[in-house]
């Protein structure tokens, strides 16, 4: 469609870049939110402000929690709803117990699946959770949300769009479209080498846009590529359900035999048969582990055919010391307890397959990484930000010129993915602290809180940002970057005056799961500040060029 | 290119559109092609089907991503379409007939 590659990929660096980009700042911000989930469900829930801990015994503790959970979920139900054709079953029989924790965990979620008997594809199932507190076996209350873990983290990969999984559809183009975005950035940008190294604040708008986007988007390159590339592999199955359509009579197959080959049955006897001691297998694997020279941590505890002959006890140790989530499973006939199998090394290709998704997830211990992570997605949002400012830079006085409201347009939307979702994030830790504790539903209060801000930063983001279309700036980017900036503060005085745990306080005890939350929300408080003060000034031209700091 | 404008731009709206479609509907389907046949072949060799999807899988994407590029750098549109979607269902065609074995 263009005479040279060099415009095809300009083409499509443009046009994918702004369209997929307003998706791809949300994945990128609650990605690099997400890198701490389990510190800002801490923040979110004062009750489980303690230290992490191991996984709990099965026998005293874990098996009374998973015998009370007797149905699915109210959300299962709605989805069992659309797996069968005639009235949803009178009862649900449960499938299997299963329990997950990592080293940053103090509180532990518990799950039973449920089996839907009159399910059009008999593989479909539901499931029931209680997450609770694993010194008492204590259930926390499911409207006391996860805003980090339940909020954050699944707005990051499936924009809390569950409807035929389309929001998993949305962020895997968008994830194939920034691939396609740094190929043809790379082949547009020329001298990407020295792109590294430069950075003229002191230019014009344009041009501080431009080498910012290109600075931020050079120097975490393996970083944004591996990130979309892995995240795509996570979901592939979602993406190309091969093994759930066409090759479903090898997947068929393959199951038999592994089943035959690995002696872990592949479905239930139908005959009862009582649970042995967990315990005591999660001390022969333990002393099995210890005899290869590893840790002890139980991270992933599997109960299968629960109450039948056939079912199994599978124990993986916890990825703490390792890329891999789970590895080095052991696997125990559940009603005697004898040993059936211990999973031999992975292969080649399982390690690779590991390697990467492990490596997305990060649930292993390494602070330093961590902190890499946030950053490098934090630099992910700028890149996006200036690409948007550049492309509304460079059209805005033709646009002007012309009554195009195009730049207007965009600069509206940049506005509301940026400053918004920062506005829509903070507003919903104001209101975890500001509603009162037992409020019914207080869950989808924050939730509401949450959607309600966004929206309406994006109204305000179009009605303030009329300048745009005259070539000049939108005042919506001050008013947001000042509400950003009392908001950010708000939310660290709040928690302190409802909880007590002021910053001294947790500092002082090195709590850091909420000392590290109200240290970033008051530096993003005092950035937003320091950028809404600039941007008073519409002499410093290119200082709303600041405003993607978040 | 002035007299020609007005007949010239929703020309280049439809090609451009029916490129977007290449990139994305067109590579899906070979993709699709690809992973089906690769999953099933390796099976087919001996190897085990979790082995062969994980592989596929490492693989789909990235020749997704080329062949998504080469939709918007090639020349020739019409060869595009002919290559992915003829490429896509022969391979799919491949998977099935390995899968009903």
């Amino acid at each position: 469609m263009y005479q040279t590659f060099r415009q095809s990929m300009t083409w499509l660096h443009t046009w994918f870049g702004l369209v997929l980009g307003f998706v791809l700042i949300v994945v990128f911000f609650f990605g690099a939110l997400s890198v701490f989930d389990r510190e800002i469900d801490r923040w979110a829930q004062p009750a489980t402000r303690f230290a992490p801990q191991p996984m709990p015994s099965f026998d005293h503790l874990l098996r009374p929690v998973f015998e009370r959970i007797t149905e699915p979920d109210p959300d299962a139900v709605e989805l069992a709803r659309s797996m069968v054709d005639g009235p949803l079953p009178e009862k649900y029989p449960v499938m299997d117990w299963s329990a997950y924790t990592t080293h940053r965990d103090p509180v532990l979620d518990t799950y039973v699946s449920f089996d839907v008997p009159n399910a059009r594809n008999p593989d479909d199932h539901v499931h029931g959770h209680q997450t609770i507190d694993p010194r008492t076996g204590a259930q926390l209350s499911a409207s006391d949300l996860k805003i980090g873990s339940e909020f954050f983290y699944p707005l990051h990969y499936s924009l809390h769009l569950e409807w035929m999984e389309l929001g998993y559809w949305i962020v895997g183009f968008a994830a194939l479209s920034m691939l396609a975005a740094l190929v043809s950035g790379v082949v547009i940008h020329r001298k990407i080498f020295r792109e590294l190294f430069t950075f003229r604040p002191q230019k014009q708008r344009q041009r501080v846009t431009l080498d910012l986007h290109n600075l931020t988007g050079v120097v975490a390159l393996p970083f944004h590529f591996f990130f979309a590339f892995t995240g795509l592999v996570i979901f592939a199955g979602i993406y190309f359900p091969v093994s759930e359509t066409q090759l479903r009579p090898l997947v068929e197959a393959h199951e038999q035999a592994e089943a035959a080959a690995t002696g872990l049955p592949h479905d239930p006897a139908g005959v009862a048969a009582p649970l042995a001691s967990v315990d005591a297998m999660v001390s022969d694997a333990r002393r099995r582990w210890a005899s290869r020279g590893m840790g002890g941590d139980v991270g992933f505890l599997f109960v299968n055919h629960v109450g039948d002959a056939n079912g199994y006890v599978s124990i993986y140790r916890a990825g703490t010391d390792r890329i891999a989530l789970t590895g080095q499973g052991i696997h125990y006939q559940a009603s005697t307890g004898a040993l059936i199998r211990e999973d031999p090394p992975e292969t080649a290709i399982a390690s690779v397959n590991e390697f990467l998704t492990g490596l997305h997830l990060q649930h292993f211990r390494h602070w330093l990484l961590r902190f890499l992570y946030l950053f490098g997605g934090l630099a992910g949002c700028v890149c996006i930000a200036t690409g948007f400012l550049f492309f509304v830079e460079k059209r805005k006085q033709q646009h002007a010129r012309d009554g195009v409201a195009g730049a207007r347009i965009v600069d509206a939307l940049a506005i509301a993915t940026i400053t918004g979702t920062l506005i829509a994030a903070l507003s919903m830790l104001v209101a975890n602290r500001l509603l009162p504790e037992h409020l019914a539903d207080r869950d989808e209060w924050q939730r509401n809180v949450f959607w309600m801000t966004w929206l309406a930063s994006g109204v305000h983001a179009f009605w303030r940002s009329g300048f745009t279309q005259e070539g000049g700036a939108a005042p919506a980017w001050r008013e947001q970057t000042l509400l950003v900036a009392v908001l950010a503060v708000a939310a660290p005085i709040l928690n302190w005056l409802t909880t007590g745990d002021h910053l001294l306080a947790t500092l002082e005890t090195r709590y850091w799961p909420v000392a590290g939350i109200d240290l970033f929300l008051l530096a993003t408080g005092v950035t937003a500040s320091l950028i809404a003060h600039r941007l008073r000034r519409p002499a410093l031209a290119h200082a709303h060029l600041a405003t993607m700091k978040p | 290119m002035n007299s020609s404008a007005a007949t010239v731009a929703p020309r280049r709206l439809v090609v451009t559109l029916s490129r977007i479609a290449a990139a994305v509907l067109g590579g899906y389907v070979f993709v699709w092609g690809l992973v089906a046949l690769s999953i099933s072949g390796l099976a087919a060799f001996g190897m085990d089907y979790d082995q062969a999807w994980m592989l596929a899988m490492l693989l789909a994407f990235l020749v997704y991503l080329v062949v998504f590029i080469w939709a918007f750098a090639a020349r020739r549109l019409g060869l595009v379409w002919l290559v992915l979607l003829c490429g896509g269902a022969a391979m799919t065609m491949g998977a099935q007939l390995l899968v009903s074995d």
